[in-house]
């Protein structure tokens, strides 16, 4: 089948040049048949991915080790899931999954989009064929052609990393990539107002929804790559400031300053500007994300071995970069506000300054991924950027950020008096401080983890009290019961009252992430029946029994797997396992470095992680290590949360006119106030 | 994940969608890991008693030393987290050396951390001789000086800058769209001198709104 | 063989399919996105015309002040102002419906909405034959020549998008 693939490669660069030429010209000399050759260039292109996508998979599936790619990646033994997955386990696989995935999400962006934006579209599809041009033309022109045959036939494949035979690894990255690739529709739609010079409000609305869209598979894609590292790396953390976690985060970063600035624009016509030159900015540093991973310009453990791809999406980078600024600037001055600011204490200068953190944050952590490279141009050595520097420079950053995040939902939009402010804040402000002492009252004395505690506190009673009190108003005006004044407060006004769950989800995010300065660890080299013991933060002593080491087969690996006995206080609380793992190919030889799987046992308030670092002198004398992290389930609550908030905030549609108007008690009396 | 130990297909399946879904969920820790067993024999392979001989010592990784009462030592571990292993793997040599078992580099650098302290030297003297060896690039962030403070100070010194921008560029605009009007709710009648019709109007519109 | 002739076939048919539109533009109707495009215009956090713009603002100062956030003296004065707001927007709409009116009656040459029955962009169609303003919510209709289809608004002479919200015109 890979003769069809390629075919369908080339087909498909073929026509997305095609669709890219007919898209612009057509859109900008008004013709309607290029505009609908533009139009079913994106369908076609997406329809010969597929089928490249699928010659692809039937390669894997048939084993055809023949293919370079399927040798690579996967073996006979390998379960048939990660058998899939193997589609995007490698650069040139991933390269595929890339373009498919972005002409999918541009053919949705066509049949999906309102009538009114069609003036637009012809331009959408110009860039979506640009772009997914540009990744095709890699994979052929970059020696990354995932249907390359090789010159014999291995009698099995390499198989597919150890590392990335987890479940997280089987939806993290598509997650991650739907987030950095559906983030192309949204700069699309912004070029596309921006060459058409239609820049009234309308494009907005089609921005918004798929910022939103992208910003929601981001989010995901980074929490499952959080959770993936930690169950599956075994250094018993999730977040290491790697260049490639950076690269995820930082349109992260500027798609949700996005989202708060792009109210102001809807409410009162300002920031037109910036909010353009943040999508434009998004969809660079996702391309740029793109290019750290695949150049190995800057060492990372994510990285796909060096190629000359590098320089391709550094070349593309760079002229995306200048075309797409040089056509921003020629729009300028169409581009001015409708409306001033009204008060310096407003909800409006509050998102300026949530922007100014946000972007902020983008920047340093960009700054610190580049310094090393900064600081070979300028001083000639080479340094090292790590955690350390990233947690000095953004942890009080992010405490700022989180604060705001209490603070903007209290102050009105437009403006604010000091007493109402006074009364708004109250309620909160006692909750933080409150936190705070009783923290310092149980002992807490890590400065950085009772801010964000306390902090949270603050955010957290912030929210309640905004659901508290727009409930309490729906129940004055409408006299509904609280309950249901609460369902309508949140289905009426999806946009903010899930907003406000997001907000939710960061605060135990950030409570979680403060739970981490209480890890404790230790090692150990136990015999059977000897035992090990720990003190967690919450003053509990848990006790390890080494039970014994057992060697098994199966599938695809060989297993020396240790047993442990838990208890926690004298109590018995179970068996853990844990195992070293040596992979093999389908002729039993040894494929990669024996791996390791941790033993993890969660509760809500702490795990214990355990790793099987080795054995002594080929006995079942065991070297492990010990680690108990407070709080690293709420973590993964937390990302759910957010995800939760903003399906709510995406979700579509308005109540129908007839339950709208009975909603409209105050509305009345607001008119008749003015006239009396 | 699984621990199976029927030793024949280890994931099954079921099992597996099972386990991606609880993934998805991001609620795995617990799950696959987390049998209750009851108390009973310590080892279930025949023939090896206390501390037996492994049947393939090769298929554990390399051998391992005893943990020395050095590992676990905090001072060192401290250090440890401020020197960037060399093996490539972009960690520091502690994480390196407790979570890539495979790696070779991370042990030495340990053994040389070890033995350096053994010889009295001090958190400071060992970072340097490190660095004397290996350049800079050898500590994990980079140190406070010269270019390197531009490293630190620089996203701070522009979000500072920026907000004291933005803070008096908001100031301009918000004195600039409230023109003086001490009487301003005595002229809200006649700033919506509207019609009744008009008023009528836009109540409607209004109820066309959700609330 | 079979592989190379399908993925032949396959090329053949999607070049045919994308210069179809070249060759046969009576195939494919006047302009893109006529085909199977839903309207998302349904979302009232869409529309962002001025008048629904200062509509909404209206109705946040109420809530503002509902629950606590916005002081009295704030409140009354962005109620008037934003009041004002709304109203001059009605009365635009409304003053260009009017000169709008005389400007189609005296020329013929003026843009046609594109959408034929006399439709409310609320309320949908009208069973009134000669209907010009809806019934249930007195919003000008679709239909009229020279207005805009969709929010109603005056269309300038030759006009291919509504100026007020962006809407397409029939040529």
């Amino acid at each position: 089948m890979t003769i069809l693939g390629g075919v369908c490669l080339w087909l498909a660069f073929l026509v997305g040049i095609w669709g890219a030429l007919a898209g612009f010209v057509g859109g900008l000399q008004g013709r309607p048949d290029l505009q609908h050759s533009a139009r079913h260039a994106v369908f076609a292109m997406c329809g010969a991915l597929l089928v490249a996508v699928f010659s692809l998979e039937w390669a894997l599936f048939q084993h055809d080790f023949n293919v370079e790619y399927v040798a690579a990646y996967t073996s006979r033994n390998l379960p048939i899931f990660y058998t899939w997955s193997a589609l995007y386990a490698g650069q040139k696989g991933s390269l595929l999954f890339w373009a498919t995935v972005l002409s999918l999400f541009g053919s949705l962006a066509l049949l999906l989009t309102a009538r009114r934006h069609r003036e637009l579209l012809p331009y959408v599809a110009g860039v979506v064929c640009t772009v997914a041009t540009f990744f095709i033309s890699v994979m052929l022109f970059g020696q990354a052609n995932p249907f390359h045959r090789l010159a014999y036939t291995p009698l099995d494949g390499n198989g597919l990393n150890p590392q990335l035979q987890n479940p997280g690894m089987v939806f993290h990255p598509p997650m991650l990539y739907l987030g950095y690739i559906s983030i192309t529709i949204p700069f699309a739609f912004a070029m596309a107002a921006l060459i058409s010079k239609r820049l009234d409000v309308d494009w907005l609305v089609a921005i918004r929804k798929w910022t939103l869209l992208s910003w929601l598979f981001l989010s995901i894609g980074i929490c499952l790559g959080m959770w993936w590292a930690y169950v599956e790396l075994g250094w018993g953390g999730y977040w290491a400031w790697d260049p490639v976690e950076n690269a995820s985060l930082l349109p992260w970063l500027t798609m949700t300053a996005f989202l708060h600035s792009v109210m102001i624009q809807e409410k009162r016509g300002m920031l037109k500007k910036w909010n353009l030159a943040l999508i434009i900015g998004s969809w660079l540093l996702s391309i740029f994300g793109t290019f750290i991973t695949r150049s190995g310009v800057i060492s990372s453990v994510h990285s796909f071995t060096q190629s000359s791809v590098g320089y391709f999406f550094l070349f593309f980078l760079i002229a995306a970069a200048v075309a797409s600024f040089a056509v921003y600037a020629s729009r300028l001055p169409l581009l001015t506000a409708e409306a001033r600011l009204e008060s310096m204490v407003s909800r409006e200068a509050s998102f300026l300054f949530n922007n100014l953190l946000f972007v902020g944050i983008a920047f340093s952590v960009l700054w610190g991924t580049l310094f090393p490279i900064l600081s070979e141009l300028v001083q000639g050595t080479k340094v090292t950027v790590g955690p350390p520097f990233f947690n000095q420079v953004n942890i009080p950053l992010g405490l700022a950020l989180l604060g705001l995040t209490g603070i903007g939902p209290l102050i009105a939009w437009r403006r604010a008096s000091l007493p109402n402010l006074r009364r708004q804040f109250a309620v909160p402000v006692t909750a933080g401080v409150f936190t705070v002492l009783v923290l310092l009252v149980g002992g807490m004395r890590d400065l950085y983890a009772v801010m964000a505690i306390g902090l949270g506190g603050f955010v957290t009673a912030t929210v309640v009290q905004e659901f508290g009190r727009g409930a309490g108003a729906r129940h004055r005006q409408y006299g509904e019961a609280y309950p249901l004044a609460l369902g309508r407060l949140l289905a009426r006004n999806r946009r903010r009252y899930g907003g406000y769950i997001v907000h939710v989800g960061i605060v135990i995010l950030f409570i979680a992430f403060a739970g981490m300065a209480f890890k404790t660890e230790t090692e150990a080299t136990l015999r059977p029946g000897e035992a090990a013991t720990l003190r967690s933060p919450y003053g509990w002593t848990y006790r390890f029994t080494h039970l014994g080491v057992s060697q098994y087969d199966a599938l695809n690996r060989q297993v020396t797997a240790a047993a442990l006995e838990i208890e926690r206080n004298g109590k018995r609380l179970g068996v853990l396992t844990t195992e070293k793992r040596q992979h093999v190919d389908g002729l039993g030889r040894p494929t990669f470095q024996p791996s390791t799987e941790v033993g993890i046992r969660s509760d809500l308030r702490e795990d214990l992680y355990v790793v099987l670092a080795g054995l002594v002198n080929g006995t079942e004398q065991a070297v492990f290590r010990f680690t108990i992290n407070p709080l690293v389930w709420w973590v993964w609550y937390g990302g759910m949360i957010v995800a939760l908030g903003g399906l709510i905030v995406m979700w579509p549609g308005g109540g129908s006119p007839a339950v709208k108007r009975t909603q409209a008690g105050y509305a009345v009396r607001l008119v008749e106030d003015v006239k009396a | 994940m699984t621990r199976g130990h029927d030793g024949t297909f280890p994931v099954s399946r079921r099992e597996f969608l099972a386990l991606g879904a609880l993934g998805l969920l991001g609620v795995s820790g617990n799950v696959p890991s987390w049998r209750r067993v009851p108390p009973q024999a310590q080892d279930s392979l025949p023939g090896t008693g206390p501390s037996g001989k492994l049947w393939d010592p090769s298929r554990a990784g390399r051998p391992f030393e005893p943990v020395r009462a050095a590992d676990n030592d905090a001072a060192i571990q401290a250090i440890e987290k401020q020197i960037h292993c060399t093996c490539g793997c972009n960690l520091d040599v502690y994480t390196c050396r407790t979570t890539d078992f495979t790696c070779g580099t991370s042990p030495a650098m340990h053994r040389r951390v070890v033995a350096l302290a053994e010889q009295g030297k001090t958190a400071q003297e060992i970072l340097a001789a490190f660095v004397k060896q290996n350049g800079v690039s050898i500590l994990m962030a980079p140190p406070k000086r010269g270019f390197n403070l531009a490293g630190y100070f620089v996203p701070s010194l522009v979000i500072l800058i920026a907000g004291a921008i933005l803070t008096l560029v908001l100031r301009r605009w918000s004195r600039a769209a409230r023109p003086p009007t001490p009487s301003r709710v005595s002229s809200l009648s006649s700033a919506v001198a509207a019609s009744p019709e008009e008023l009528e109007r836009l109540r409607r519109e209004l109820d066309q709104l959700s609330s | 063989m079979l592989e190379l002739v399908a993925g032949v076939l396959f090329a053949t048919g999607v070049v045919w399919f994308v210069l179809r539109p070249i060759f046969r533009p009576a195939l494919t109707g006047g302009a893109i996105g006529d085909a199977g495009d839903v309207d998302d215009g349904e979302d009232p956090e869409d529309d962002l015309s001025p008048r629904a713009v200062a509509l909404r603002a209206l109705k946040e100062i109420e809530f503002d002040r509902a629950t606590g956030k916005l002081s009295d003296t704030d409140y009354d004065e962005l109620k008037g102002k934003y009041t004002a707001a709304a109203v001059a927007a009605l009365r635009t709409e409304m003053g260009n419906a009017g000169s709008g009116m005389r400007d189609a009656a005296a020329s013929q040459t003026h843009p046609v909405s594109r959408i034929p029955q006399p439709a409310c962009p609320m309320h949908g169609p009208r069973p009134e034959p000669a209907a010009v303003f809806c019934s249930e919510c007195g919003r000008r209709l679709g239909a009229a020549p020279g207005y805009c289809a969709r929010c109603g608004t005056v269309l300038e002479r030759e006009a291919k998008y509504c100026h007020s919200c962006g809407a397409r015109v029939a040529a």
